[in-house]
């Protein structure tokens, strides 16, 4: 993200560069020689300052080939013609200006390349470098090849490139391996190549940007040694005494390798408007008059890529009569870049505002079809589902995620449950979320007593974006299941009711368990706490008295099942108080009463006691005094569950009830947290049961 | 190609918090957009925004958490202070309707002091400053109580723009400076500043940014 952020800011300042970079002209001096091994012997004002250069160049870029033909030159580095040569220049520079070098000098074999600045513009150069690559000798050495100078100046970069390429007319392929082998081997390390080093320059790889590629201005000059094919000699030469200098330009290879894009791609060359440069007599200005009689052709060469490269003059030096070739020389004026650093500013400013812009953008976004998920009349363990739609309305996919608030563990209450809790969307996409809200045991109890409520705030999270609060939020109708049998007591009427605040007359009902006289009162005060509550809540009386008339004979009682709907139907029954005959089958019956003393918050035996009551439980005098220690309700419950189960195994016969079955199942219902007391448990439930 | 530095060197957290309706989500709109966003509908969550600036020639990626103001979830939007290194803490300066709004904003200041660090710079910006026909709480008494929690104060205006750039770079420089002078531990734990050194360029072009319009603090 950030990494491509930066390429982004690269390359709209690139693209805009214009905007803030000015072109400042720059004179610049180039000149090639191929001096064919001979001593420095003549002065050479003719070549690096003619007459006509009025204006001193800025820099001076002069490359000479064939410097050293001496064995010595492939063995030493050091050249004593060297030394010579680069005296001769520095005499021969133009006199109205004072020069320094940029490098004092490349050279590889016989190529060298010497690079000069005005004085004073020393302090806008900086990162110079250069480089060697030869291609002559396998490929290597140093005979033929390129050696190149490359710096920044103000805010371009400049790379001079002197090569002496390979020879002969009938194998003009060569000179343009030679191109690319320099083109692509020319890596610029921060020191030069020694000329015996054998080393191919590659090994000099600093980075890509460091080739030729990419400096804003290339100049290349050189022997590049391309001749005339498909003309005689002495056509050739008339062409020339006749001026046809044009005509004569269509037989040059270098020009037809260029035309048909094989070579120089890119590369500009200026008119050439002197005759070619080779091959002369030595001091004179003289065809070549020895044995091999050479076609006069254009060696000597200076070609540039680049932009706002404007060439002045390109032209030959007849003068300079000492070696088989005539230099070369051609003055640019070329435009190098300054950048205005208070535009730059505002263009980067610019680009920078306008990335922000998107950056804010491409945060994920979302959709959701509400804020607000209400749930309606929410009973004990009943569902209640609610679908909440994401949609990713954003321009990137959408990572998302319910995350806890921070005082909390869950990123919901233990009440909810949101499937799926994260998920990716792509772009244009949905996700159907589904909350459903679920009472049971386990929430009931706070609910019930209005200590909790259906309230929760969930935090919807999109990875790297912002965060939605979803609120979710319902009425919750209580019930009796999961009321305290303290509260039951205490209510006259069915639950449902207490809230509307109207009061209905609970019918005390006759019991059928004769052995116990429930005295339940009819409720007249509209405060119930003041009168006297019910020995046991009305709804274990229900449920018990239900299955006293009519499942005493029920086979499997207890040991099948119930059906969920109809449990949930006699949970209303119950908490209405209407209709009077609970509905549902008598096993659906008995498993209402199972989960009515499970999920008691404070089970029949409270816990406070129920280590006690395991303890006594072999003693039948003191499991009864525990007893008495109960509380009042809870006591006239545990007797009353007793005095039901006595009545279930008299009809064992037919019920194929056991006490051992009955014990484990009633006892364990509401404390099964406790199943590694089970066996004791059961125990003392016989034992209870025989006491009765 | 001799440009400043790209990458940012630090990442600030900022929270913007307030009651419901005084343009938290607007001034955040106007300081990454530029642009006034009418009909803004309330935040809900808690919104997210970025920008970079720059201060004293060190460029910051602010991350700007904008909370929702609705008093049901405060609750929940508290837990977004941790590790804040600025808060911006919004009013609205044409309902001072209840003088009491003095004990909102107490309340306001008591949470963002309480639930982020020591260093966190808190700015106080009355908002809406460009309704000055209905005003209804003076430049000067805000900027007692300013003065008073050693706060610092602006009114800006998220319509028309007015000091919005201002409080939020105001608040980076103040951050800066603390980070400077030492006092804001870059090592601690939920500074809210993270520091991210950018490599050394090795050119010796002329690259370092023009620091004229850095810290002025």
């Amino acid at each position: 993200m950030e990494s491509s952020r930066d390429n982004h800011i690269k390359l709209q300042m690139r693209e805009r560069e214009s905007d803030y970079t000015n072109l400042q002209p720059y004179r610049i001096f180039c000149g090639t020689w191929n001096v064919n091994g001979q001593q420095a012997s003549e002065a050479i004002n003719e070549w690096l300052c003619p007459a006509e250069d009025s204006e001193p160049p800025d820099i001076y870029a002069i490359g000479f080939q064939e410097l050293d033909l001496s064995k010595n030159a492939y063995i030493f580095s050091e050249s004593v013609r060297e030394e010579d040569w680069y005296k001769r220049i520095k005499e021969a520079l133009h006199p109205k200006a004072k020069y320094k070098k940029v490098v004092k000098l490349v050279r590889l074999v016989g190529m060298m390349l010497v690079v000069f600045i005005r004085k004073g513009l020393e302090l806008e150069i900086y990162d110079v470098m250069s480089g060697t690559v030869g291609t002559g000798i396998m490929g290597v050495m140093g005979n033929k090849g390129g050696v190149a100078v490359r710096f920044g100046l103000r805010d371009s970069t400049l790379c001079f490139v002197n090569s002496h390429l390979a020879a002969h007319t009938v194998e003009f392929e060569r000179p343009h391996t030679d191109f690319k082998d320099i083109n692509s081997r020319m890596l610029f390390g921060n020191r030069t190549i020694s000329d015996h080093e054998l080393v191919p320059c590659f090994f000099f790889f600093f980075s890509s940007e460091n080739s030729l590629l990419f400096c804003s201005i290339v100049i290349w000059l050189g022997d590049l040694n391309y001749r005339l094919s498909d003309i005689d000699n002495d056509a050739c030469k008339k062409l020339i005494s006749d001026g046809r200098l044009q005509e004569l330009m269509k037989y040059d290879q270098l020009v037809r390798q260029i035309s048909q894009k094989n070579v120089f791609l890119d590369y500009l060359e200026g008119k050439i408007s002197f005759i070619p440069t080779y091959k002369y007599d030595p001091g004179t200005d003289t065809w070549d008059t020895s044995e091999k009689c050479r076609t006069p052709a254009w060696c000597d060469r200076i070609l540039w890529r680049g932009s706002n490269v404007g060439q002045l003059c390109y032209r030959s030096h007849m003068a300079c009569k000492l070696s088989d070739h005539k230099p070369v020389s051609s003055i640019f004026e070329s435009g190098i870049k300054v950048i205005d650093r208070a535009k730059q500013r505002q263009v980067y400013e610019d680009v920078m505002k306008q990335l922000d812009k998107w950056e804010n953008e491409f945060l994920p976004q979302v959709e959701v079809s509400t804020m607000e998920i209400k749930f309606k009349d929410i009973k004990f363990i009943e569902q209640k589902k609610e679908i909440l739609v994401v949609s990713n309305t954003g321009q990137v996919p959408v990572q998302f995620e319910f995350i806890p608030k921070p005082s909390d563990t869950n990123f919901c209450e233990p009440w909810l449950s949101v499937e799926p809790s994260k998920a990716v969307i792509s772009v244009g996409a949905k996700c159907e979320v589904h909350l459903s809200v679920y009472v049971n045991k386990d929430t009931g109890p706070s609910l019930n007593s209005g200590k909790a409520r259906i309230e929760d705030i969930l935090v919807l999270h999109l990875d790297g974006g912002k965060d939605l609060f979803i609120t979710v939020s319902g009425n919750y109708i209580p019930s009796s299941f999961s009321s305290s049998i303290e509260t039951l007591v205490r209510m006259f009427k069915p639950v449902t009711d207490v809230e509307t605040g109207s009061l209905i007359e609970i019918v005390s009902a006759s019991t059928s368990l004769q052995h116990l006289i429930l005295t339940i009162d009819q409720a007249s005060s509209p405060n119930p706490s003041e009168d006297p509550p019910l020995d046991i809540p009305k709804e274990i009386w229900r449920l018990v008295d239900h299955l006293y008339k009519y499942g005493m004979e029920q086979d499997e009682l207890f040991r099948q099942p119930g059906l969920h709907s109809e449990i949930q139907l006699i949970r209303d029954c119950l908490d209405q108080g209407k209709p009077r005959l609970l509905p549902g089958s008598v096993h659906s019956v008995a498993e209402a009463l199972l989960l009515f003393l499970e999920v008691l918050p404070e089970p029949v035996v409270p816990y406070e006691h129920y280590d006690l009551c395991l303890h006594v439980c072999d003693n039948f005098t003191q499991a009864k005094q525990v007893l008495q220690r109960l509380p009042t309700s809870h006591r006239n419950v545990f007797k009353y569950i007793c005095a039901f189960l006595r009545e279930l195994l008299k009809h064992s016969a037919s019920n194929f009830l056991d006490a051992r079955f009955l014990g484990e199942l009633h006892l364990n219902g509401h404390q099964s947290s406790r199943t590694a007391h089970q066996t004791r448990a059961d125990h003392r439930s016989s034992l209870l049961c025989d006491a009765f | 190609m001799a440009a400043g530095p790209y990458n940012y060197s630090y990442i600030f957290k900022y929270i913007i918090i307030g009651d419901m309706g005084v343009g938290k989500s607007c001034l955040l709109h106007q300081f990454t957009e530029k642009k006034f966003m009418a009909d803004c509908p309330h935040t809900i969550g808690v919104e997210f925004g970025t920008r970079i600036i720059e201060v004293a020639g060190q460029k910051i990626k602010l991350q700007i958490w904008d909370t929702a103001g609705q008093e049901r979830f405060r609750a929940v939007t508290r837990s977004y202070y941790r590790g804040a290194a600025g808060a911006l803490m919004v009013y609205d300066i044409t309902t001072f309707i209840v003088r009491s709004t003095y004990n909102h904003l107490s309340s306001w200041l008591t949470d963002a002091r309480n639930l982020t660090n020591p260093n966190t710079v808190i700015f106080l910006i009355g908002n809406k400053s460009d309704l000055e026909a209905q005003r209804d709480v003076t430049y000067e008494e805000a900027k007692q109580f300013a003065d008073e929690n050693g706060l610092m104060f602006l009114e800006c205006s998220a319509k028309t723009g007015e000091n919005v750039e201002e409080a939020f770079l105001d608040t980076a420089k103040k951050i800066y400076q603390n980070i400077q002078d030492g006092s804001l531990d870059l090592n601690a734990a939920e500074s809210g500043v993270q520091h991210k050194p950018t490599t050394p360029r090795n050119t010796l072009s002329n690259d370092q940014p023009q620091s004229k319009d850095g810290c002025a603090c």
